[in-house]
């Protein structure tokens, strides 16, 4: 007898599979995969658990929440959110997002829109006591308020502007690098509308006395005079590429295939690891200033978890998510918070660092910045220009 | 009598395809029909959904930035890569198909599998380490004195994006072509030889008619999944490379259906005329010759 079965017509396994049997399995096997696709109901929630979906840099690990939750008795069950704010609105407004999730955390910009929707809930600032440390420009943020109320708590703040080489272009202080035709062909922009439109538009009105009066909040005339400069300097191959994603940033600069590009800060310090010598302009014309923000989403009042929510917007800026975040990512939650809480925990964070960490983003906010909004009036129009540039 | 037999054959085939036929009807046709539809309904920009209006505003939008552009150079692109896989796959064949034992054979389509094993992102990454100005090529060539400032043009350039999406596709090329041989009888071959043909003779009078549908089978299967690329376009491609995944990719992040739709639904009418005309220009369905009598 022969274990395979294969090619064996007398196999008893074989023999005994009768058509209808077969029928019978293929049924049974289709209903089973047909049932493992259908989603199993949430247990129920646990009255200090929230659903938190936010952008992935937001995530401090499984170790992390774990303290988190000793500290602030929420637990927390994290979601990678894509970071991409169309789809997030799209899904907050046509999909189930505010079903599963209570709290949101994505780029502010989209506060406006979805609170005119009435799909995020303005926060009780009077249950978040921790508000009150947060840096006090950091409160003032355009978009992050509504009528009066506010819909957006700053959790990670930064500003954003160029990485160099210093040994291809020297020590540059202008976006004008990114766009000077000795360096075609080694230079870079992000592959996203939200941060290469407006670094250009900064760009533009300082230092080409365009007439831009909000970069981050394009008029239809503005838009077309950032895009055409855009597109007329993609089709003379100016640019290397338009990047995606922080591996892709990374070896753009430690191959040394771009010489300077627009990008992220973390890019800087793990090039810096790889033993180059780069750093992160101080540009004349401004840093794109940006903020991720805690959003509580509809759903999570109407399942009575606004007070669970609130205790997590509070616990965001008592002083360990920012430690922990800042060792992590090298990102800032905007409070002070942060150094006291160091300082009274020395052996599991350097206070040195954390001060200085909170120290460097504050300077960079003491000189001209100009707010990302991931979600500008003309919306659509960036969309469409995005895509005409892409395809040109 | 023998119609009878004839006709019993034909409902035993007929029951034993209806499985495939319910399927391919219930998640194949259904769901295409449905973005057909659905790509000439409206896009309502406040629910965030599509409603019932019918529209041609999607295939008006098709024309508009580039769109139309975009199309032909992807389909351009993976007619390019599709031709260049099938070039290379030919001689690959001929070595597995008809050179090699069952054992070389084997080994041979198991070593040119290689390429799915690994994620295409990790695939396309890898080729900027090889392609780019501090990689493996440019330092070979400067290391020689053949260049003295690395070549730009092997990465992010149309030329990185065939070579790396033939790189990805060419199994697909190479597997019909091994079975077109496989159906190849070895007396033909050996007669060709008793009356005197090289092998040169042999392989284009002979061999190359009857592998044929192979070679068009695997042009079409390179074909079909260049055009859905986006992986080494976005790497590997220029600044801010477009290709049809990509743009369907962009009209969806906010959440335009019917536009992705209306792309989806233009590029299956495309595939479905390349496969007619293959089959009607190079006989594809000799592949299943002397099966279906």
């Amino acid at each position: 007898m022969t274990h395979s079965g294969r090619s064996n017509p007398s196999s008893p396994i074989r023999s005994r599979l009768t058509r209808r049997q077969l029928v019978q399995r293929a049924a049974v096997g289709a209903g089973a995969l047909a049932v493992g696709t259908l989603r199993v109901p949430r247990a129920a929630q646990a009255a200090n658990e929230i659903n938190f979906w936010a952008s992935g840099t937001l995530d401090i690990g499984d170790d992390g929440w774990k303290i988190f939750a000793n500290e602030s008795d929420v637990k927390v069950d994290f979601t990678d959110n894509g970071n991409d704010p169309g789809p997030v609105v799209a899904r907050l407004a046509a999909g189930n997002a505010s079903d599963i999730y209570d709290v949101g955390g994505l780029d502010g910009g989209s506060e406006r829109e979805l609170a005119k929707r009435g799909l995020i809930a303005p926060w009780d600032l009077t249950q978040i006591p921790n508000y009150a440390s947060v840096w006090e420009w950091a409160k003032n943020i355009p978009y992050s308020t509504f009528e009066g109320r506010v819909y957006g708590i700053p959790s990670v703040i930064n500003a954003d502007s160029m990485i160099a080489l210093r040994n291809r272009v020297g020590l540059v202080d202008s976006y004008g690098v990114i766009f000077d035709r000795t360096l075609r062909g080694k230079t870079a922009m992000e592959d996203a509308w939200i941060n290469s439109v407006i670094f250009t538009a900064i760009y533009l009105k300082n230092s080409e006395n365009a007439k831009i009066s909000e970069p981050g909040d394009l008029t239809a005339d503005e838009l077309g005079l950032v895009m055409e400069f855009l597109i007329k300097h993609k089709k003379d191959g100016q640019f290397r590429t338009f990047w995606n994603g922080w591996e892709q940033g990374l070896q753009l600069v430690a191959n040394q295939e771009v010489w300077v590009m627009t990008g992220w800060e973390p890019i800087v310090y793990a090039a810096r690891r790889r033993g180059l010598d780069c750093y992160y302009a101080v540009p004349k014309e401004g840093y794109e200033a940006w903020c991720n923000n805690s959003i509580l989403l509809k759903g999570a009042v109407d399942r009575k978890r606004s007070k669970t929510a609130h205790q997590l917007a509070n616990a965001f800026l008592s002083g360990f998510y920012g430690c922990k975040l800042g060792a992590l990512r090298g990102y800032a939650v905007p409070t002070d918070n942060n150094v006291a809480y160091a300082t009274a925990h020395a052996r599991a964070f350097d206070p040195a660092a954390v001060k200085e960490l909170s120290e460097h983003v504050k300077a960079k906010f003491a000189g001209k910045v100009y707010w990302q909004n991931t979600r500008p009036a003309n919306f659509q129009l960036y969309e469409e220009w995005w895509q005409r540039l892409r395809n040109a | 009598m023998p119609d009878k037999v004839a006709g019993r054959r034909r409902r035993a085939a007929f029951f034993l395809a209806l499985p495939s036929l319910v399927v391919f009807i219930s998640i194949g046709f259904v769901p295409l029909a449905l973005v057909a539809i659905w790509s000439f309904w409206s896009f309502d920009p406040e629910t965030y959904w599509i409603k019932p209006v019918w529209s041609l505003a999607s295939y008006t939008a098709l024309l508009k930035n580039g769109r139309a552009a975009v199309l032909l150079q992807t389909a351009g692109l993976a007619a390019l890569t599709a031709t260049v896989s099938t070039l290379l796959a030919v001689p690959a064949a001929t070595v597995i198909g008809l050179l090699s034992g069952p054992r070389r054979a084997t080994l041979l389509v198991a070593l040119f599998t290689i390429p799915f094993f690994t994620s295409g992102l990790v695939r396309a990454f890898a080729w900027r380490l090889v392609l780019g100005r501090e990689g493996v090529i440019n330092n070979v060539l400067i290391s020689l004195g053949v260049v003295h400032t690395p070549v730009e043009w092997l990465l992010f350039s149309d030329f990185a994006v065939v070579l790396g999406m033939v790189a990805a596709h060419l199994p697909l090329a190479i597997v019909p072509i091994v079975l077109a041989f496989a159906r190849i009888e070895g007396s033909v071959i050996r007669a060709s030889q008793d009356l005197g043909a090289g092998f040169w003779t042999m392989f284009s009078s002979i061999v190359l008619p009857l592998i044929m549908p192979g070679v068009v089978a695997g042009f079409l299967f390179v074909f079909v999944v260049a055009i859905g690329t986006s992986m080494e376009i976005q790497l590997l491609g220029g600044a801010g490379a477009s290709s049809i995944a990509i743009m369907i990719n962009d009209v969806m992040r906010v959440v335009n259906f019917p536009l992705a739709f209306a792309i989806a639904t233009v590029v299956a009418i495309l595939l479905i005329v390349v496969i007619i005309v293959a089959d009607r220009a190079l006989e594809l369905s000799r592949l299943f010759e002397d099966r279906g009598a």
